[in-house]
């Protein structure tokens, strides 16, 4: 009985968002929620979450369609996370460009990871 | 005489449908907020991913209404840096401090409620229970709301008593093992924002067509 509730019951979820989407959705998510909670859920599915993440936005780009808020900027804060500071920052200044709401927040993101020595001296 | 009695029917059918009070949305319009700043939510179940879980179900039902949602998952790591990891610690905060931390024009706070499977014989049921509050970053409280959402699995009819009765506790059982709050959470904010008296005017982003 479960897997059919579990089947309803997403169903109707998906009703409630995909019928908003149909009218009024503007934005192409990429499962973003998903990866999200997938993170958070199972930490091991990180590093492949990232790179559906970054999938995503590669495959808008090419599109050229807009890229959903916070998007580049969580997926900038994942490659932070992993490391990668070059990255991060990328993701950083397209956030900002496309969305100047941003600005301020992106600003000191990426004020703070260039003040910071390659290398994280010991505090 | 008729007349009258017609106006008079009139008045009470649209004195029925008028009591459907409308949440005052002046501050609302006032403050025309473009940007939302979404914080971790304060949780009073005993789940502790609740938080997390409900974070990442509120910015698509925001930015599909028009506003510009600060990255959810940038937001809880900025603030765990600040030193704030849990949302009573956040919600603490003024929110004229969280908006200028972030230049977010206003902040939504979350308060679980309810996040629970209540067990019973042969029945389980699923509660999600939510306070949503919106605060403009001069302090000014925009709007709120409360909703719940609930499901117990109903067990197809077998036509045998004993077989009914172990479908159901089958059912129940597994429901216990697994429950999966997601569904619920998302339809409670969808319908928060969107639906009936408490939807929200859509942001600067929204394309009314």
């Amino acid at each position: 009985m479960k897997p059919m509730f579990r089947t309803m019951l997403a169903a109707a979820a998906l009703l409630a968002m995909t019928g908003c989407a149909s009218q009024q959705g503007m934005y192409d998510w990429g499962g973003y929620s998903g990866l999200l909670y997938q993170n958070y859920k199972k930490p091991e599915t990180v590093a492949a979450n990232m790179v559906k993440l970054q999938e995503h936005v590669a495959v808008m780009e090419q599109r050229k369609a807009k890229v959903a808020p916070g998007l580049y900027a969580d997926l900038g804060t994942m490659y932070l996370q992993a490391g990668d500071r070059d990255r991060a920052v990328d993701n950083y200044r397209k956030e900002r460009a496309a969305w100047p709401e941003s600005a301020g927040l992106m600003d000191s993101m990426i004020k703070s990871l260039a003040g910071k020595p390659a290398v994280e001296a010991k505090s | 005489m008729k007349v009258f009695l017609a106006v008079f029917l009139a008045l009470l059918v649209t004195g029925c449908a008028a009591p459907v009070t409308k949440s005052d949305f002046s501050a609302f319009q006032a403050a025309k907020p473009r940007s939302i700043l979404v914080v971790p939510a304060v949780n009073k179940s005993l789940d502790v991913d609740a938080p997390n879980y409900l974070l990442t179900t509120l910015s698509v039902p925001l930015a599909e209404k028009g506003f510009y949602v600060f990255p959810v998952h940038t937001t809880r790591t900025v603030l765990e840096q600040e030193g704030l990891y849990e949302g009573d610690a956040i919600h603490q905060q003024p929110p004229q401090a969280l908006a200028s931390l972030f230049g977010a024009d206003a902040v939504l706070y979350v308060t679980i409620n309810r996040w629970d499977a209540q067990y019973a014989l042969i029945t389980t049921t699923v509660t999600v229970n939510f306070d949503y509050r919106l605060v403009a970053k001069d302090g000014t409280e925009l709007w709120k709301a409360n909703k719940q959402m609930q499901y117990a699995p109903q067990t197809q009819n077998t036509g045998h008593p004993l077989g009914n009765l172990i479908a159901a506790a089958v059912s129940a059982a597994l429901t216990r093992a697994d429950p999966n709050y997601l569904p619920l959470a998302v339809m409670a904010n969808d319908q928060v924002f969107n639906i009936g008296p408490t939807a929200i005017p859509v942001g600067p982003y929204r394309v009314v067509n």
